[in-house]
């Protein structure tokens, strides 16, 4: 073997035992920081999220170690560097090894063979090489026996730390409190599709309801029982046992459908436990088609029907319910029938069906209610029924007025009384074109006839004018009518609208300056009133020419009272007295100056529970344990009616229970129990949120 | 001494109660900020009265044309005369509008033109300082009627001594609330109606 190759090899030991020292110390920094993270675990219980950093922490710290050793190993990594490392430990080499490996004289100097070859540095090179394997080695078997020292369970809640490994670090025994550790599974029902979950020390479980909840704990002093319910077991109510095995004991119990609070005793420990039921909510259903109501002219044809539905955990079933009601007054008959069912095996769906309408047999007049219906997957608490809007359709009778058309709304009075007014002067003047083409008889009873039309216009009039002045017109007629058949008298009716008017409440609006708004709108109507008079009269002897005049007349005066201004008077401002003393604070507060608003009444059952808090803020000092139970009753309390406080108030228990500072969440506690509750937006009665 | 009693002066054409809470407004700022003795309720009267002459200052406001008729025009050049102040404002704030245009002629008719009043006058010294001159209106800050902030208020003088003091600054809206509402103002916006009343009686 020349000296290259003993160099060489020797160089391939140094490496392999510089590799594997790096390797040794990283896995030895790994055991180390897992070694620390149990230790302190096993002392004071580290959060799940802490925990879980351990193992990600200690892989960090090899790689980083076994970096820096790596990188100081490929430093030496050519024979030059061997040469050299072995040089130094043998002086008398002068430098030969270094010569020989070097290419330009590796050889061909027998010389320095020969002094190589006198010197034996192979059991050098092996011993540094076990020298530097051996510290590492002792280091990863110390930290790995310890590690095995510790509790099985220690290890696994740092290298693989998970809810619900509370019970990992706690130890049994007969002066042990069974209930100081407690671990809670959770597995909800199975139409959920949801994960089986574990809680450590929870105050509270929220699942769905029929989920199967086991509470787990180490076996210590006594046995442990739990009662449903908020008070204490009394002799005689029905108990559950906790069932023991091995160093565990554990109690099954499945969630109700109301919140309830299960107390566990134990010798002389107690702890409370709220089991809150999650809603799973009906399914959400939109009908798509058809868009609206709608009136069908004849039940033929087919419709397209269409739906979605959606739900939190998963749908069953669903199909469109159709309703035909058929009759009319309170004489109604109906059927119902479904269609279109379906299967669903996911959270949304759709549901699309074809109605014929000849094949339910329509008749005119029935009405046709659709709707979708929509099942969820709940075999425990449901199923949740979901529907959707209805739409209805209706089938129109034959002889039925067509109910899209809009009724015609009268014109407003006073157009009304234009617009005959002018189609009486358009019949006279038309009348008395004619004149002279027809005969005599004939052209007076038509006047006579425009004269009724004029009368009874006349006594319209009359009515308004009259009404607005405040007189009684009569309701039978006899006493109008007989004041309505003169001509009326302008001025006593002005006269009689001033005493109405008596009190000066404004200037005159147009006209004579002593006129009042009221006087002045309804004089232009008395004008009218008086020509139509006149012009009745002239039609009534068959002069519907001498007519005429007193028609457009009377047309005008109704056009002014269309115009006519209206006014609407303000309100006068109330005199405000400055009381001078109360502004210089010299006075008495006599009064308000505005009113007072009334402080809303307490609420009783509020201050009921603030006073329940207040009493078991008192015991946090004294017995904190009985403080986080009357703390978590008042939750149960509050569960359904003020979900923030409820929240707050859970807070406020889990530190206290955990032993942390728990003024803030004591303080939000107690403002979110002080503030008006919002009461949550129920389901509607059909199942459908609103 | 008898008391100090707002009064607003009364003209035949237009609304002159326009503004009836503003009375009542500065009757309560001179009570709150001065020792001047006040009557808690200001009294109206009519231009053309000799009546006018019992009070230093008459206050006049409105948003549609003034006309005066002789006799108030005689009587208010002779009210100004004898050392009456009457303080004018355009509830329209609006130097395009009927009141501005028909006040502006009437008053000049009554009393003689009106003038720009300097900044530095001593109606804006008399009881609060302000230094700027008239205080801004949340109507003019807001761009209505004619979208003017007016830098400076009109006057007619006697002597070196306001007889018309006018206002295109429409205080008439700007202090026409009901004086218990006064607290809810971070600052009180009725200040310079002292100083318009304490000129009046001092100057």
């Amino acid at each position: 073997m020349t000296t290259l190759e003993r160099v060489e090899r020797a160089r391939r030991t140094l490496r392999a035992a510089a590799i594997g020292a790096a390797v040794l110390r990283g896995a030895a920094v790994a055991l180390a920081v897992l070694l620390l993270a149990a230790t302190v675990d096993a002392f004071v219980s580290l959060p799940t999220g802490a925990r879980q950093a351990v193992p990600v922490l200690a892989l960090i710290a090899a790689i980083v170690v076994f970096a820096r050793r790596w990188r100081r190993a490929a430093v030496r990594a050519d024979a030059g560097s061997a040469a050299l490392w072995i040089e130094a430990r043998f002086p008398s080499l002068r430098y030969a090894l270094v010569t020989a490996v070097d290419p330009r004289y590796a050889g061909r100097v027998p010389e320095i063979e020969r002094v190589a070859a006198e010197v034996e540095f192979e059991p050098a090179v092996i011993k540094a090489a076990r020298r530097a394997l051996t510290g590492p080695t002792i280091a990863v078997a110390v930290f790995a026996v310890l590690l095995l020292l510790l509790p099985s369970g220690a290890i696994a809640r740092v290298v693989r730390p998970a809810a619900g490994d509370a019970l990992s670090r706690a130890r049994g025994g007969s002066h042990v409190n069974p209930l100081a550790t407690v671990v809670v599974r959770v597995s909800p029902p199975a139409y959920a599709g949801l994960r089986d979950e574990s809680l450590d020390n929870p105050a509270s479980v929220r699942a769905l309801v029929g989920s199967s909840i086991t509470i787990e704990g180490v076996v210590g002093d006594g046995a442990v029982v739990a009662t449903l319910g908020t008070t204490a077991p009394a002799s005689g109510e029905a108990h559950t046992n906790a069932v023991s095995t091995a160093d565990r004991w554990h109690l099954a119990l499945t969630m109700p459908a109301t919140p309830t609070a299960v107390r566990l005793r134990a010798a002389s420990h107690e702890r409370l436990l709220l089991l809150e039921p999650a809603p799973d909510s009906a399914p959400v259903v939109l009908l798509t088609l058809p868009g609206r109501d709608s009136i069908l002219r004849k039940p033929t044809g087919t419709i397209r029907l269409a739906a979605t539905a959606s739900d939190d955990y998963g749908l069953a079933s669903g199909a469109f319910e159709l309703i035909v009601s058929s009759g009319s007054g309170e004489n109604f008959t109906f059927k119902s029938r479904t269609l279109g069912a379906v299967t669903f095996t996911s959270r949304t769906g759709e549901l699309a069906a074809t109605l014929s309408l000849d094949s339910i047999g329509l008749q005119p007049g029935d009405m046709l209610h659709l709707r979708a219906v929509v099942r969820d997957r709940n075999n425990v608490s449901g199923p949740g029924v979901g529907t959707s809007d209805t739409r209805t359709l209706r089938i129109a009778r034959s002889d039925e007025y067509d109910s899209v058309a809009v009724d015609p709304a009268p014109p407003p009075e006073a157009e009304k009384n234009a617009l005959s007014q002018r189609m009486i002067l358009m019949m006279a003047q038309a009348l008395e074109k004619k004149r002279s083409k027809i005969s005599h008889a004939q052209f007076v009873s038509e006047s006579r006839a425009i004269a009724v039309d004029q009368t009874r216009l006349r006594k319209r009039v009359g009515e308004i004018v009259f009404t607005r002045l405040g007189e009684d017109t009569g309701e039978e007629g006899d006493a109008a009518d007989k004041r309505l058949d003169r001509p009326v008298n302008a001025d006593s009716v002005l006269a009689a609208a001033d005493r109405l008017a008596s009190a000066p409440v404004g200037t005159a609006l147009e006209g004579n300056e002593d006129e009042t708004p009221l006087v002045a709108t309804n004089r232009p109507l008395l004008e009218a009133y008086n020509a139509m008079w006149s012009a009745s009269g002239e039609l009534e002897i068959g002069e519907p020419g001498k007519a005429i005049p007193f028609m457009k007349k009377a047309l005008d005066a109704l056009q002014a009272a269309r115009s006519a201004e209206r006014i609407y008077l303000r309100g006068k401002t109330r005199a405000v007295v400055v009381d001078i003393d109360r502004v210089r604070l010299q006075g008495k507060d006599k009064g308000s100056a505005s009113a007072r608003t009334p402080r809303q009444p307490a609420d009783p059952a509020r201050d009921q529970r603030v006073a329940r808090f207040d009493a078991a803020l008192l015991l946090t000092r004294t017995a904190p344990s009985a403080a986080v139970d009357s703390l978590l009753l008042l939750r149960l309390d509050l569960l359904d009616r003020d979900a923030g406080a409820a929240r707050a108030i859970e807070t406020a228990a889990n530190a206290l229970r955990g032993g942390k500072d728990a003024t803030d969440a004591l303080i939000r506690a107690r403002r979110a129990l002080a503030a008006v509750p919002s009461t949550p937006i129920a389901l509607t009665a059909w199942g459908s949120p609103p | 001494m008898s008391d100090f009693i707002f009064c607003t002066a009364q003209y035949d054409s237009g609304d002159w109660d326009s503004a009836p809470l503003v009375p009542a407004n500065l009757i309560d700022s001179i009570a709150r900020y001065t020792s001047i003795s006040v009557a808690p309720t200001g009294v109206t009267v009519p231009l053309g009265s000799t009546e006018l002459f019992k009070y230093p200052l008459a206050y006049l406001t409105g948003h549609l044309p003034v006309r005066f008729s002789e006799l108030e025009r005689r009587n208010l050049r002779e009210y100004c005369d004898r050392g009456g102040m009457l303080f004018v404002d355009d509830h329209n704030h609006d130097i395009d509008g009927v009141f501005h245009k028909s006040a502006v002629e009437e008053l000049t008719r009554a009393v003689g033109p009106l003038k720009e009043l300097p900044n530095t006058h001593a109606i804006y010294s008399s009881f609060f300082k302000f230094e700027d001159g008239p205080p801004a209106t949340t109507h003019e800050l807001n761009g209505w009627g004619d979208n003017l902030v007016h830098k400076h208020l009109l006057a007619a003088m006697r002597g070196d001594r306001i007889a018309v003091l006018y206002s295109s600054k429409d205080y008439s809206s700007e202090w026409g609330y009901h004086p218990d509402n006064k607290r809810f103002l971070s600052v009180d916006n009725t200040k310079f109606g002292v100083n318009i009343v304490v000129y009046a009686l001092t100057g």
